[in-house]
């Protein structure tokens, strides 16, 4: 649905987006990381045809992005910018029948009314858009966004300076339109929003530092770690984990073994039952997965691992 | 290709946050009230306040007897309602006033105010062409300005009905009349919108768009001073080539406009 082929961006002398290649597909969720004036904006700029690439090339559901083409682009994106940008002094209805008229929709008031249901603003319609709380005014955003049902949507900064329980409304909405088969973008800083609803990540600082799944980041960076837990103390086992292959063994609190394993399909059954030959009494076993932070800052914080991109 | 459809959408838009903002109407509203109440002001009030005829004043006799031939049937008035009927001819220029207020007011804010209220990037990101949203800034903006106008206009007409003395107004009901309120004003009204929405693309402050658009007054203002003294006679035929030299402009600038409105400067060097 979106395929960008070394998309670079130059500002005068300033390079903002070098040699970005990456692909995502219909019912795709691609997380855009990266640290501030990374070129986040940019890349989603590009892709929603409002500034054009330097060199590279790209399209967006099938319509490549050309000087020629780029307004017919537009047709096929629903851009949400980082801030909400409604017109304040016009009702939250007079703000999406506006936009759903610029996309020509076939019945903008039904499409509007729709809409108000889909995002739960039908009380609030009448109420002028700068009444609204953060929370809702990025609730209506996303409504203008989604009006015209584009099938590439891009999303910058959607929970940006939105209490927890609104970010959590927007994030599920994101994960609804995943299931229409939408192909999404989202730029943001939250890791964790990242974990939860990208199915893949570009860590971006001006060029890709990695593309991937966080868990095959966390993989390539950390390797697959295992944590046990058992209801005694842990580290008179750390031997009989080694013996069975684990490495990198460490006792956390009193009753917990963590360790890295090579094949962890493979590798964890022999330690969990060369643990309990030994008598201890296991309460669990999941995998110590390093927080996507920390996958982050070690990539950002490097800025070598270029051979990671895939 | 212009999609009508767009500019209808963004201009209702336009419409509705206007009469949402209606201090923003306030400095029309004023000066039409002003252009509206000067000329009754100097042509009712002032004699009769003062006890001095209009029709005792040889320099306004002298300048009326430059222009009398374009007012029609001026020669069958009273020598008071004559010069009465001159006074409230020349006035009609400052009318075209209104329009260009409007166009300064409104049009400073047009981008600009879109893109401080950071609403710009997602009308942009819409499939709106440059032509449609400058075509729909103007128009969104010249229609309030040229319907305040019309009831200036209006008002003033019956002011003179009601107020000077008899023939007036059927002196002032002529072609040029309405070359100026139908045909002058709004490509006047056009013109300055179309320097202020230009200004406003390349700049970031409204004032300096303001400061631009606010060059209008100028030529109206000397308009009206030559009018005054009889140096310029603006008739039908000296209106018609005005009319025609600003809608050439104006097409040029709407198509320099187009040139220089360049989506990516705004997005990403405005701050």
């Amino acid at each position: 649905m979106i395929a960008a082929r070394h998309l670079s961006r130059r500002f005068g002398d300033r390079t903002a987006v070098e040699d970005v290649t990456f692909d995502v597909k219909a019912g795709e969720i691609f997380g855009l990381l990266g640290p501030n004036g990374a070129g986040k904006t940019t890349t989603l700029r590009m892709i929603a045809g409002l500034i054009a690439p330097t060199s590279g090339d790209a399209s967006v559901a099938g319509v490549p992005l050309t000087s020629r083409t780029i307004d017919r682009v537009r047709q096929h994106v629903g851009f949400l910018t980082e801030a909400p940008g409604l017109w304040e002094r016009l009702s939250v209805r007079m703000n999406l029948l506006t936009y759903a008229r610029l996309h020509q929709v076939t019945d903008p008031a039904a499409a509007v009314t729709s809409a108000l249901e889909r995002f739960g603003l039908a009380d609030r319609a009448d109420s002028m858009a700068v009444e609204l709380s953060k929370g809702m005014k990025q609730r209506v955003a996303l409504a203008r966004t989604l009006l015209h049902n584009p099938p590439v949507v891009l999303l910058d900064e959607p929970t940006s300076g939105l209490d927890p329980h609104s970010a959590r409304i927007v994030r599920d909405m994101v994960l609804g339109l995943r299931q229409q088969g939408h192909a999404i973008i989202i730029s943001t800083h939250n890791l964790d929003e990242a974990e939860r609803v990208a199915d893949r990540v570009g860590v971006l600082r001006r060029r890709f530092l990695a593309v991937a799944t966080p868990g095959e980041l966390r993989h390539r960076l950390f390797g697959t770690r295992v944590r046990i837990t058992l209801t005694e103390d842990a580290a008179p086992f750390a031997g009989v984990a080694a013996a069975a292959g684990a490495t990198d063994i460490k006792v956390a609190g009193r009753d917990m073994l963590t360790f890295a394993i090579e094949d962890v399909d493979a590798g964890t059954p022999a330690v969990v039952r060369a643990l309990v030959l030994a008598g201890a009494s296991i309460l669990s076993v999941r995998n110590d997965d390093r927080p996507l932070e920390e996958v982050y800052l070690a990539l950002v914080e490097d800025d070598s691992p270029g051979e990671l991109a895939s | 290709m212009i999609v009508p459809a767009r500019i209808l959408a963004l201009l209702r838009k336009e419409i509705a946050e206007l009469a949402r903002n209606r201090a923003a109407l306030l400095p029309v509203v004023f000066v039409a009230l002003i252009t509206t109440a000067l000329p009754f002001f100097i042509a009712v009030a002032t004699p009769r306040i003062s006890g001095h005829p209009l029709s005792h004043d040889a320099d306004l006799v002298h300048a009326l007897t430059k222009v009398s031939g374009e007012l029609p049937g001026i020669d069958r008035l009273s020598a008071e309602a004559a010069v009465q009927a001159f006074i409230f001819s020349r006035f009609l220029v400052m009318t075209l006033l209104v329009p260009v207020t409007g166009a300064i007011t409104f049009a400073g804010h047009s981008l600009i105010g879109e893109k401080i209220g950071k609403s710009l990037e997602p009308l942009l990101a819409t499939p709106i062409t440059t032509t449609e949203l400058l075509l729909a800034k103007v128009a969104g903006a010249m229609i309030p300005s040229l319907a305040i106008m019309m009831c200036t206009t209006i008002v003033y007409m019956i002011g003179v009905a009601a107020l000077a003395e008899p023939g007036v107004l059927r002196a002032l009901l002529s072609l040029k009349t309405a070359l100026l309120v139908l045909g002058l004003g709004p490509i006047t009204s056009c013109l300055a919108l179309q320097v202020g929405v230009l200004v406003s693309a390349r700049v970031n402050d409204p004032r300096t768009a303001q400061q631009f658009g606010a060059l209008f007054i100028l030529p109206l203002t000397g308009l009206f001073m030559a009018q005054m003294s009889g140096v310029f006679v603006l008739t039908v035929s000296t209106g018609l080539l005005v009319f025609g030299g600003l809608f050439g402009a104006w097409i040029l600038l709407l198509f320099i406009g187009v040139k220089l409105f360049r989506r990516e400067a705004i997005l990403t060097r405005w701050k």
